[in-house]
């Protein structure tokens, strides 16, 4: 099976490392640990109708590092982004943006798309106030609970389909 | 940041005192090993793990490309290799946690140098100095810390859209309004230069009452585009007399002639905004003059100096204000019953205090007519204004 290096971005305190545990090992810790460096899980993406199985190295990064990490030797041979902002702080998602256009000047060419996480903190009726560069972008945006598990393995399942159509 | 860099002086330990022999470091090495500090693993030149040395690293397979078991290489074999092409070179990848049932959690920092002597690679595995319970909380606590912040700055920059937001729509409206009225009291100059000479009754008195409300609306929206721009304008900072400008503002006002004014106390040369001080005098004293009730009343104006501030007071012997309106007086339009009939716009305290905000300074009425009458307000005046 090949491999392909995805990175998780975004703020502090976004869910990053709980996205990626809930994907990998299916648990939840409600106990916030800051992610200091970056942690390296891997993770196998069955066959698809549409896609081979792909294993997908995750990294996950350290939130703190800001638009630094585009310069860091992490990023090197990145296939694709998983940008990630908390839908309950406006400014993680503004961030989103400026994470999006670092990713794309440093990597041209490689996918990335967007999850909007901590979803389930919403009110019922109530919807994340994305910035207007977000809600126009043509990348994927999806919205998840790494609480809950919605979406979480799908936006990692559609970037791995995207790796491979772009034959990254 | 780079990935591979020149390898430094050779680091570690100093040997101190007599040599230290092959046996002694080998012996120290070993300690280290045992002690999972670092773990070291030979890679062919093809990167294919062949030996490791050290619990660290005995997740390690042996015989398999490196990327297999140490996941953060995999997919960075060519950049590894480029240390080959390099005399001296190192790459190195710092604080990476293999989140890997095989591996340890350990944070670690990985290093790759070409040993030319041996035609093979070294994958130095060093682990990334513990941190104490204390120390990881009080990272967890900067963490907070900092998220918080960002919400703070956020809410704050959100605040100050939405009053910028707001003094250009109060500013926009007032001025765009004021052109439409100025018609409005031309057209009834017209119409009453329409009537007869001799009318008198019903017609020219509902004239007059349009005439008054007119003016009335112009005097507000007057007021609210002063109060929309207060505190952003471009005064100049000079040397400022202030017992010349408050003699003046007093002589400029009309005052019943009941009334008499006392001006005392130690009023100093500031250097500070002649305009706005002028604004707040004006506002203060003029309300003083208009809103005694007669026929006869003194008021007294006095400065002293009180820390960073000028302290000055204007005092009138009215009827006062009780304490349970002294929010209300403050507010843009609101008048105390009783005062409605008054000339004025309704803006003056709350432009008094919009202005006194903008220079760092405060407004403050003492007033209790159940007690004593009359009231006073009392301007804390900064001697040196803030630096924007």
């Amino acid at each position: 099976m090949s491999a392909r290096k995805i990175m998780v971005l975004g703020e502090i305190g976004v869910g990053k490392s709980s996205l990626v545990r809930r994907l990998v090992h299916k648990t939840f810790e409600a106990v916030y640990n800051p992610t200091i460096g970056v942690d390296v899980y891997q993770y196998d993406v069955p066959p698809s109708e549409t896609g081979a199985p792909v294993s997908l190295i995750v990294w996950d990064t350290d939130g703190n590092l800001g638009d630094a990490i585009f310069r860091h030797v992490y990023m090197k041979e990145a296939a694709a982004a998983l940008i990630v902002g908390d839908a309950t702080r406006r400014s993680t998602l503004d961030s989103m943006v400026t994470y999006a256009s670092g990713f794309a000047e440093a990597m041209p060419g490689r996918f990335f798309g967007f999850a909007v996480n901590k979803i389930d903190l919403m009110r019922p009726g109530e919807r994340p106030e994305l910035p207007t560069a977000l809600s126009r972008d043509a990348n994927p945006l999806v919205e998840t609970s790494a609480l809950t598990g919605e979406n979480v393995t799908h936006v990692f399942h559609e970037a791995a389909r995207a790796i491979l159509r772009r034959g990254q | 940041m780079s990935s591979t860099k020149r390898r430094g002086p050779s680091s570690g330990v100093a040997n101190r005192g007599r040599g230290v022999t092959r046996g002694e470091r080998h012996a120290a090495i070993e300690i280290l090993a045992a002690r999972e500090v670092f773990g070291l693993v030979w890679l062919d030149a093809d990167l294919v793990v062949g030996a490791s040395y050290g619990g660290l690293v005995s997740f390690v397979t042996i015989g398999a490309p490196v990327g297999a078991s140490v996941l953060p290489l995999l997919g960075l074999e060519a950049n590894i290799k480029a240390v080959r092409d390099t005399t001296d070179a190192v790459f190195e990848l710092p604080a990476v946690a293999i989140m890997s049932p095989l591996a340890p959690a350990s944070r670690l920092n990985l290093s790759v140098i070409w040993m030319a002597g041996d035609q093979r690679y070294l994958l130095f595995v060093e682990r990334v100095s513990h941190r104490t319970g204390l120390e990881q909380e009080l990272a967890q606590q900067m963490r907070a810390r900092l998220m918080a912040e960002a919400d703070a700055t956020e809410l704050a920059g959100r605040l100050t859209r939405a009053n910028r937001d707001l003094e250009a729509f109060a500013s926009i409206v007032s001025h765009d309004l004021r052109a439409p009225m100025r018609a409005l009291e031309y057209m009834i100059d017209e119409l009453e230069g329409d009537l007869p000479a001799d009318s008198t009754g019903h017609l020219g008195a509902r004239l007059a009452d349009i005439r008054a409300q007119a003016q009335r609306m112009s005097l507000m929206l007057r007021g609210l585009l002063e109060y929309s721009s207060a505190g952003h304008k471009d005064h100049i900072v000079a040397a400022v007399d202030t017992r010349a400008l408050v003699e003046g503002v007093v002589a400029s006002l009309p005052i019943a002639s009941g009334l008499t004014v006392e001006v005392d106390g130690d009023w100093p040369v500031l250097e500070t905004l002649a305009a706005p001080l002028d604004l707040v005098l004006r506002n203060l004293v003029g309300n003083a003059f208009k809103h005694h009730p007669g026929p006869r009343g003194h008021i007294r104006i006095s400065a002293e100096s009180e820390g960073d501030f000028v302290r000055i007071g204007v005092q009138d012997d009215g009827p006062g204000i009780a304490p349970e309106h002294h929010e209300v007086v403050f507010l843009p339009f609101r008048r105390l019953t009783g005062s409605e009939d008054s000339p004025g716009s309704g803006m003056g305290l709350a432009l008094v205090q919009r202005t006194l905000e903008a220079v760092g300074g405060r407004l403050t009425l003492l007033s209790d007519p159940a007690r004593q009458p009359g009231c006073t307000f009392v301007v804390d005046w900064p001697r040196v204004l803030p630096a924007h």
